[in-house]
């Protein structure tokens, strides 16, 4: 008896439960193609019926606060607050929390705003570092802008002391280095105000590499001359128009960005805000919210819009992109671990039993599945026991199924905001669809594997993020 | 060597046969679609211009003088004959064709319909009469597809198409809130600020989005609005009274007053008897202070802080003693509404508030700090 002969019962198990994971997981991704089609369908006739420019003129418009934690920006932090006091909205306010930032963020901040100690009080309902001090403008055209100084603790920390400090019903979490569209609140609030049991809405993230941006606002969208922000707009435009906007469908949403969410404030108080000892924060606090409303029997909604935007810069080389995917990935794994009690467990309706179940098996142990799959390969060609024809079958048609869902993420694209009017960027879009398959998946697929690693090590830093700015246009207008 | 298992083998084939029709037909949809839009772009861009010229022309072509003894009548003749060569053109249409074209023509005449006024605008509504706009729109709102609905019922207001009215007043009881939403716009401009008193009787449950598209409506009309309102408190419905009463505290007209008192003092349901004392604050007048003192030591949290807000609001110094006593039992969110109102009583409540500021440093010294900040008396803190 062979080793081989051994190996071929192994062998022959593992082949089926590859065959059987592979059926599901496109079965799974083909319909929320289809979900995400019909939803994006419905939310762009439903949209064309609504002025939005009434949120503006109506007296009744409900306030928002935005939150905007920031933590040594200080190149950048000023830009972006003046670009975040001119949003098109009705009343609102842009809290900063300056997390105790090193550099000089909060001398920028007070400077450039002319800012005052307040004696407004602070009364926390969420646990959180102590604040300093809460600053406030001598300016009336920066009446709304409110500075908060604390010690560090981090971005869920600092969220958790804007929540406490805001004002308004409705909180807006945002990046302090992302840029909002003009009009992104008003179409972020507006599913609040159609439906009562709305808790958190999520906005569309979209890549700024390569777009001309000027005094804050993305004056001409462009894709980026470099390949990894492509292949990145590629995968946000699968995660956001196909994966979000299905879930949303099902009220399954397990996540809504860190770069752009708007949430209730009573409900984010009610389940103890964000949580600090995790790095995926922003997903576990969905995943809260909908464990606890459900357990407390609350009629609620999450939902997305895939309208709204929010543009942020993708990393441009590996080592941050790396970084990133390791960060998300480790999250992941942590909300799961945090809130297993809900998975394939009815009492949680559609999260428990299948939102949860597919971040584990498809979003979470899928890249360790693929891994596995390219050493076995490895190991069967060593061996000289690989069946060719059927492993390059067997990749050709992966490939498909992974062109298809790329492909189908830009057709929805097209169908709906058409955001790339070139037909250059368009075509540009689609091959790197293609693209991908060789190298960047692969390369993805170890990061997220690793995080396994770094996990299990107890690893829970963000890890540094360096930004290099939004571009400008060359001829200065 | 391994040997593929048949059935996997067969059910992997199939699978890539299936994802390479797929990847094909998705591939051939876009752009096929990105082809047919562009074409049907240019196609319509190129009519559009078309009947916007001719109809330009026809708008402003200057008709003969009618006789003194001419029926009223003749001016529909006469706008039957200016149309009467593009009616024959679509009869002579493909019906494939006349359907584009109709299509364009309705756009065309709905775009012009929002910048035309006097006898120009009059021209253009029995346009859309003679080519059968109105009743095809009429028709419309009964479709199966909500999306249908309500562009039929926003077009009914743009044209301004009375005979819509009945269609559109069913309307407002759609399944679908856009549908309603749309109805309830277009009768306005139909019927004016009397459309607001079927729009309330009618409505069920208004979103608050439905709110924020009625508020502006309402708040155009301003005061001619109020007697509507009024009448809209009496409804059976909580978000039409809660609308009602929001709306007639931000017009701030008096005669508001005394309905709103009796809200305030009867209404069985305490979520309405404090939006009405919030919208009694609004109004400021000094009827209202007795009976909303009386309201501020209410079991009810929020009834007791809106009546509390209230008082400081109207901001009579006979308001001052009571608060103060309520400021002994409130927790500190309490207390800061109840400061705030204090200093908003002229001076002897201002004198109050500035004798506990110069006290020792604790809570209560902390609240009124906060207060006089905001209320502009103080800046920097220590």
């Amino acid at each position: 008896m062979t080793f081989l002969d051994v190996l071929q019962p192994v062998l022959h198990t593992y082949f089926l439960f590859t065959i059987g994971y592979f059926v599901v997981v496109n079965l799974t991704y083909t319909f929320f193609l289809g979900l995400s089609f019909k939803e994006i369908l419905y939310y762009m006739r439903h949209n064309s019926f609504g002025n939005l420019r009434l949120l503006v003129q109506s007296e009744i418009t409900p306030p928002v606060s935005i939150l905007a934690p920031a933590y040594n920006e200080e190149p950048t932090v000023v830009e972006s607050v003046k670009s975040l006091l001119k949003l098109n909205y009705g009343t609102y306010e842009v809290v900063v929390i300056n997390d105790g930032s090193r550099d000089g963020t909060l001398k920028q901040l007070i400077e450039e705003f002319h800012l005052y100690r307040s004696r407004q009080l602070y009364l926390p309902s969420i646990e959180a570092k102590p604040v300093r001090a809460i600053y406030k403008s001598k300016k009336p055209a920066y009446r709304n802008l409110v500075v908060v100084d604390k010690e560090n603790g981090g971005k869920a920390d600092a969220l958790n002391v804007g929540i406490n400090v805001a004002q308004y019903d409705f909180v807006c979490a945002i990046d302090a280095d992302s840029l909002l569209e003009e009009d992104a609140l008003q179409k972020v609030v507006k599913p609040f105000l159609e439906d009562p049991t709305m808790i958190a809405v999520g906005g569309i993230v979209r890549i700024a590499n390569g777009c001309k941006v000027v005094n804050g606002r993305v004056i001409e969208v462009r894709l980026s001359n470099k390949f990894l922000p492509i292949f990145q707009v590629v995968e946000y435009f699968r995660a956001f128009l196909s994966g979000r906007m299905a879930w949303q469908g099902l009220n399954g949403l397990l996540i809504i960005s860190g770069a752009f969410g708007l949430f209730r404030r009573s409900a984010v108080i009610d389940v103890g805000g964000y949580r600090h000892d995790t790095v995926g924060e922003d997903m576990e606090l969905v995943v809260r919210l909908h464990r606890k409303m459900r357990e407390w029997k609350r009629p609620y909604r999450i939902a997305f819009v895939p309208d709204p935007v929010c543009w942020t810069e993708a990393p441009e080389s590996t080592q941050i992109l790396s970084r990133q995917r390791n960060r998300w990935h480790r999250g992941l794994l942590d909300t799961m671990l945090i809130h297993r009690k809900m998975l394939m467990n009815p009492s949680y309706g559609v999260v428990g039993l299948a939102a949860m179940p597919y971040f584990v098996v498809v979003e979470l142990l899928g890249p360790v599945f693929e891994f596995v799959g390219y050493l076995t390969v490895i190991l069967l060609l060593f061996l000289e026991a690989l069946n060719i024809q059927m492993t390059l079958l067997f990749f050709i048609v992966a490939l498909f199924y992974g062109v298809m869902y790329s492909v189908g993420a830009v057709l929805l694209e097209e169908i709906s905001f058409q955001r790339y009017p070139r037909a250059r960027d368009l075509a540009l879009l689609l091959s790197f669809g293609v693209i991908e398959n060789f190298g960047y998946r692969q390369l993805t697929t170890w990061w997220r594997v690793k995080a396994f690693w770094d996990y299990v090590r107890g690893r829970k830093g963000w890890g540094a993020m360096q930004r290099k700015g939004f571009e400008a246009p060359k001829d200065g207008s | 060597m391994l040997t593929p298992f048949p059935i996997e083998f067969m059910i992997i084939v199939t699978f890539a046969v299936v994802a390479i029709l797929f990847v094909i037909l998705i591939s051939v949809v876009l752009v096929i679609h990105k082809a047919i839009e562009a074409q049907q772009i240019w196609r319509e861009d190129r009519l559009y211009e078309e009947y916007s010229v001719l109809f330009a022309e026809l708008l402003l072509q200057e008709l003969p003088p009618l006789t003194s003894d001419a029926k009223p009548s003749a001016v529909f003749r006469q706008y039957d004959e200016l149309i009467a060569p593009m009616q024959t053109r679509l009869k002579n249409l493909s019906s494939r064709r006349r359907r584009q074209h109709r299509h364009v023509l309705r756009k065309v005449l709905t775009d012009f319909a929002q910048d035309l006024s006097g006898e120009t605008a009059e021209r253009l509504v029995y346009f859309f009469y003679a080519f059968g706009f109105v009743d095809e729109l009429c028709e419309l709102l009964k479709s199966r597809h909500w999306w249908i609905r309500a562009q039929a019922a926003r077009d009914l207001g743009l044209i301004r198409a009375r005979r819509g009215i009945r269609y559109l007043t069913a309307a407002l009881e759609d399944v679908h809130p856009d549908v309603r939403n749309q109805a309830m716009q277009s009768l306005i401009v139909l019927v004016g600020v009397e459309a607001l008193r079927t729009i309330f009787r009618i409505s069920r449950d208004l979103s608050a989005w439905t709110q924020v598209e009625l508020s502006v409506i309402v708040m155009g009309f301003k005061e001619k609005a109020v007697p509507y309102l009024i009448e809209a408190l009496d409804s059976s419905d909580e978000s039409v009274v809660f609308f009602s009463l929001e709306m007639l505290s931000q017009i701030g007209f008096t005669a508001a007053v005394e309905p709103l008192l009796n809200l305030l003092t009867t209404h069985p349901r305490t979520s309405i008897r404090a939006k009405a004392a919030e919208a009694l604050g609004r109004l400021g007048d000094g009827r209202a202070e007795g009976p909303l003192l009386s309201h501020i030591s209410s079991g009810d949290t929020t009834l007791r802080l809106k009546a509390i807000e209230a008082v400081g609001r109207i901001g009579s110094p006979q308001a001052v003693q009571p608060l103060l006593r309520q400021w002994e039992r409130g927790d500190i969110h309490e207390r800061i509404v109840i400061a705030r109102a204090i200093a908003r009583c002229g001076e002897e409540g201002l004198s109050v508030i500035r004798s506990i500021a110069q006290g020792e440093p604790s809570l209560n010294t902390a609240i009124v700090g906060q207060v006089l900040e905001e209320l502009g008396y103080i800046e920097e803190a220590a």
